[in-house]
């Protein structure tokens, strides 16, 4: 009879430690994600000055939309942590297609070989930023699953397992992201 | 336990495969149970041949097991050999393919692992394999069609594919499934063959024999079914893998797509075929059980399902590739929703 109690007692904590140990290891994957999003942004932070420099020289008098890319980006070069990143990678987003669409403008400055390559090198990082930030995402939702499933949800909040927020963009953006690109010749 | 995203999922997966890997020796003592059936001479009926075989099967599975590691021990030193000479891989160096060596350096920097022997067979098929039986001596072979056909992401993530089944040592496994296979399947050919020459003048017990038959038959059957169930395992855990190294789902299934219906390498035997990235299955309902791969749609709905992608399609008649490189077509699926794509269509 001990033994049974003893085995049942031996599974039981073997099974809580399994679980201990899951929840512990996808929290590392939730920070090695988000770190490889920071990154993508980081290397979008150091873009933008480059790009308002070369637009400056052909349209110097859009101060304000320049002035407005210049600020969105330093309040994303601030913001810390998934939600706040979230809205602010958003205004930086929409300040900057305003930038793109007043290119359309300035036929010489769309032929401008720096501010094609940055814009090339923009639309690349985009597409790796947006991988990154499901990536993250399904991690975030895999560890809040795991967390708030048995065994986990009898431990997880007392011993420091906190619910992790998405990075999201705001409505707008996620609108303008649905919408298929039209391609113009 | 369910799957609630990737690292779940791949969880799920090892311990699969870590079931039906322990179902081998199961079944190698099956069949040293069926060898001491038909081997016994108990004439009292069945029943007492039931029961006195038990007890001496452990023989049997003695042998078997010795046989094994010689087999092992063989297969161990001759594998990358044998596998280089049935594919015609030719090794590629830094200079000759810049693109395919830096694309998987880059991976393997990333992630600490050695960087395995890269090599390339030339033909038009789509198609890669992994192998090597540690994780130090590792090799990649992809076909010039896969390179020829997939742009750098979808590269990236095949390479990542092949670079996860070295990490989680799947060449090995297969050899140990296939030498388990291997010995259970000479024993019952082995077996069946003798009955033709020995049939009449058995001193045995008739029923014994026979009962001792259908389980070796038994054992023999399902190491297949086992085998290739182990192999589609490895698969699914290939693939997430992939995603995890290079947190890119899309590009995994974009891959799968643009393989799907060139992968077929019908010179290369099926035991290799087992390693390739993909091994298109025979036709009919059975060929679910029997493939060595899920199918690419299935691999692409676990993909959609735990990993979060997104399904292409991926529009590229065959003998079409050449003349079109996809990544010039209006199919390239990243860059749907990108502000500042300005498409060259």
């Amino acid at each position: 009879m001990e033994w049974i109690i003893l085995g049942v007692l031996g599974a039981l904590i073997l099974w809580l430690v399994l679980s201990y140990n899951r929840l512990v290891s996808l929290r590392q994957v939730t920070n090695q994600a988000w770190s490889d999003v920071d990154v993508q942004l980081k290397q979008r932070h150091d873009l933008v000055p480059n790009l308002v420099e070369v637009v400056k020289g052909y349209a110097s008098h859009e101060r304000t939309t320049l002035e407005a890319v210049v600020a969105a980006r330093n309040a994303a070069v601030r913001a810390d942590g998934p939600a706040a990143a979230g809205v602010a990678e958003g205004a930086l987003n929409a300040s900057l297609r305003q930038v793109f669409a007043l290119a359309e403008n300035y036929p010489d400055l769309k032929a401008n070989a720096n501010f094609l390559s940055l814009q090339n090198e923009l639309s690349d990082l985009e597409n790796k930023i947006a991988a990154a930030r499901r990536f993250f995402n399904n991690a975030v939702s895999e560890y809040n699953a795991m967390r708030e499933s048995i065994p986990a949800v009898f431990f997880a909040g007392s011993m420091g397992f906190k619910e992790r927020g998405f990075f999201e963009l705001p409505e707008a953006e996620k609108a303008a992201v649905q919408v298929v690109p039209s391609v113009k010749f | 336990m369910g799957a609630y995203g990737l690292r779940t999922h791949i969880w799920n997966n090892f311990w699969k495969s870590g079931l039906l890997l322990a179902g081998f020796p199961l079944l190698l003592a099956l069949m040293a149970y069926g060898l001491a059936l038909i081997f016994n001479d108990d004439p009292r009926g069945l029943e007492y041949a039931m029961r006195s075989s038990a007890a001496r099967w452990p023989f049997f599975f003695a042998i078997a097991c010795i046989g094994a590691a010689i087999w092992f021990a063989i297969a161990w030193v001759a594998n990358q050999k044998i596998i280089d000479g049935i594919t015609g891989a030719r090794p590629v160096t830094r200079t000759e393919e810049p693109r395919l060596w830096n694309t998987l350096e880059a991976l393997c920097i990333s992630r600490g692992i050695t960087m395995p022997r890269l090599a390339v067979i030339e033909t038009p098929q789509r198609n890669a394999f992994a192998s090597g039986l540690s994780r130090d001596k590792g090799a990649v072979t992809v076909t010039r069609g896969l390179l020829d056909a997939l742009d750098e992401a979808e590269l990236r993530a095949v390479l990542a594919h092949e670079l996860t089944h070295i990490r989680n040592g799947d060449a090995r496994l297969l050899v140990i499934a296939a030498v388990f296979s291997g010995v259970i399947s000479l024993v019952a050919e082995m077996m069946f063959r003798g009955v033709r020459f020995r049939g009449g003048d058995r001193r045995g017990n008739g029923a014994a024999v026979i009962v001792g038959f259908l389980v070796v038959a038994l054992a023999w059957g399902l190491t297949f079914l086992l085998r290739m169930a182990l192999s589609r395992r490895r698969e699914f855990l290939a693939d997430a893998g992939a995603v995890e190294l290079t947190q890119d789902a899309d590009a995994m299934i974009a891959a799968l797509r643009r393989i799907e219906g060139q992968s077929a390498m019908p010179a290369i035997p099926g035991q290799v075929r087992a390693m390739f990235l993909d091994d298109p299955p025979r036709e009919g309902w059975f060929s679910s059980l029997t493939a060595t791969h899920p199918s690419i749609p299935t691999r692409v709905a676990a993909l959609v399902q735990h990993a979060g992608g997104r399904d292409v399609v991926v529009a590229a008649p065959i003998g079409m590739a050449a003349a079109a490189p996809p990544w010039s077509g209006a199919a390239k699926p990243a860059t749907a929703g990108n502000p500042w794509w300005r498409g060259k269509a």
